[in-house]
């Protein structure tokens, strides 16, 4: 008697598990993670490089640039490997022959790759409170006048700031898991990842473009850009503040709602480009 | 639920009817045909040969019973249901032509994998993991990372995730391929046991004498087309030819023997010592000693 099979979150958590037992075991992964340590650890050699800003600050600002940057090289190429290495080693063939729905697959391996994400922000983030907390010690050891004017460092803001930067991750592995689903090749899924980054980065031009108003055409290419990418420059605010001012968490909320509105239709067209894609 | 209970009954393991694969190649589009009107009925129970050489279809054709590939036209049924729906892969175990698995797992957790994927859960899952890793006889090497397993250990692996979750129907692509005379004997006592369970068999090899061995009826493809079908007795067998067996006879005997023979009106046709197999030599000299 053949029964129903629906869709199993169980058979999705053994996806995304297997994806983040996959990744643990990718030495470059972890290449990447230890060098975006040694950044964040390091930067306070760096200091002379600091433009004027103040020193936590600067602290503050190359932490989460380091996590920005090395968070998307390593979920830009960590989705395309771990979704090609699926088909290229024919192991998707084992997998799906199973009673496996695609859409379990395809939300298996986000999953996977947030989870991933997520540890690494998790890490870095951590990392930049140790070295931000160590040198506000020191200058309060140093200047104990100051200890009058209240905490330099919000370290709410940070984590908050964290969060931020591992849902704007989450949202990259979704547009790049959706290229993968209908790409051919790792190199393309690779680019096009880097193109929607950049794109996502400088949505904001398209928004400003849309908002003059010009031509039709013009307008209706912004318009289309403006929509169909998420707008990155959201998921810095923390750029735009001082270290020692409260990030209203309100903000956080629209900005998290803004990246699972993006996630679940990127995964969305993801599942239904998957289910057609012949293996 | 009762309807649905009689057509299971009655429904064959497997039914292709008029199955028709076409590929798009080049940028023109040109159509491929890979599997052209393909008619198959096997019935459960059976040790089904398909055979082909390479390219004739064998493996589209598997890939469309496994819902991995959508058919251009024609239908392909699983125990009465339409092959492109996941409830037909519950009936079904599968094990690829060079089978890679997740080589950082050990054997235990590569079939634990499959077995959850196929619905297994609590106290039965650690029991069936073990039994059928003690079926394929892979006890020993069962908490060894996959990458350390040889070729034939692979393949008994590959059969273990293939039967965890107790399909119907399994389907063997290739599964001796690259595996010495020693591993291919016990992966086709292996799949001799599945039959003796009742279990449906599909398998794809170029080793014709095992499908002889193994299968009840073959299929034979060429170039995407149904060539021949049948039971494999029938195929092979001469009904109008018998080999009597005995023991060496002196010239003379055998000349009363021949002359017994034409007083009654029949021809004895060939004389000759039999051959044993070669591959039987090799396991009588090999496999006793493993």
């Amino acid at each position: 008697m053949m029964t129903r099979v629906t869709f199993s979150l169980r058979r999705t958590r053994l996806i995304a598990f297997n994806t983040v037992r996959e990744a643990a075991r990718q030495k470059l992964y972890g290449f990447v993670g230890v060098l975006a340590a040694a950044f964040v650890l390091g930067a306070r050699s760096l200091r002379d490089f600091n433009f004027g800003a103040p020193e936590l600050k600067f602290l503050a600002d190359c932490g989460f640039g380091v996590m920005a940057f090395f968070g998307a090289a390593l979920v830009i190429t960590a989705t395309a490997q771990l979704f090609f290495s699926e088909i290229e080693n024919r192991t998707v063939l084992t997998l799906l022959a199973k009673p496996v729905w695609r859409a379990e697959f395809i939300l298996g391996k986000f999953i996977g790759l947030a989870f991933v994400a997520g540890v690494f922000c998790t890490v870095v983030t951590l990392l930049l409170i140790q070295v931000l907390a160590s040198r506000e010690a020191q200058l309060l050891r140093d200047f104990p006048e100051a200890s009058g004017l209240g905490a330099f460092v919000s370290y709410s803001n940070v984590i908050f700031a964290g969060v931020l930067q591992w849902l704007k991750l989450a949202v990259l592995a979704a547009f790049t898991l959706l290229v993968a689903s209908f790409a051919q090749t790792q190199l393309f899924t690779v680019v096009t990842g880097f193109f929607i980054l950049v794109i996502g980065h400088l949505q904001y031009l398209a928004q400003d473009a849309y908002a003059r108003g010009g031509s039709w055409l013009g307008r209706g290419m912004s318009g289309l850009i403006a929509t169909a990418f998420p707008n990155f420059q959201l998921f810095a605010l923390a750029d735009g503040l001082n270290v020692g001012e409260a990030l209203p968490w309100w903000h956080v909320a629209r900005v998290a709602l803004y990246a699972l509105g993006y996630i679940g239709v990127a995964c969305g067209l993801a599942v239904v480009s998957f289910r057609q894609r012949e293996i | 639920m009762a309807t649905e209970q009689h057509a299971d009954r009655v429904s064959p393991a497997l039914e292709l009817r008029g199955l028709i694969k076409d590929f798009s190649t080049g940028l023109r589009g040109l159509k491929l045909r890979a599997v052209d009107r393909l008619d198959l009925r096997v019935e459960a129970g059976q040790v089904y040969g398909l055979l082909g050489p390479n390219g004739s279809g064998k493996s589209t054709t598997i890939k469309m019973i496994l819902g991995l590939l959508a058919p251009t036209a024609g239908h392909c049924e699983v125990f009465g249901v339409a092959s492109t729906c996941v409830e037909a892969r519950r009936e079904v175990g599968y094990l690829p032509e060079s089978p890679y698995f997740y080589r950082y797992l050990t054997g235990r957790e590569l079939v634990r994998f499959y077995a959850e994927l196929g619905g297994l859960h609590g106290k039965a899952l650690a029991e069936r993991v073990a039994e059928v890793i003690a079926t394929v006889g892979l006890t020993a090497a069962a908490d060894r990372r996959i990458e350390t397993y040889s070729k034939g250990m692979l393949q008994r692996i590959g059969l273990a995730q293939a039967i965890v979750h107790h399909p119907r129907l399994l389907i063997l692509d290739e599964p001796t391929a690259g595996v010495d005379p020693v591993g291919a004997a016990a992966i086709t006592e292996l799949i001799l046991s599945l039959k003796a369970q009742g279990k449906t068999v599909l398998i794809t090899s170029h080793l014709l004498g095992q499908i002889e061995d193994i299968c009840d009826r073959v299929a034979i493809l060429d170039r995407g087309r149904l060539m021949l079908e049948g039971a494999v007795r029938e195929l092979v067998g001469r009904a109008d030819r018998q080999a009597l067996l005995v023991p060496t006879l002196p010239a003379a005997e055998l000349q009363e023997l021949r002359a017994w023979l034409e007083s009654r009106g029949h021809t004895l046709e060939m004389v000759a010592a039999p051959k044993a197999r070669l591959d039987q030599i090799f396991l009588d000299c090999v496999g006793k000693k493993k």
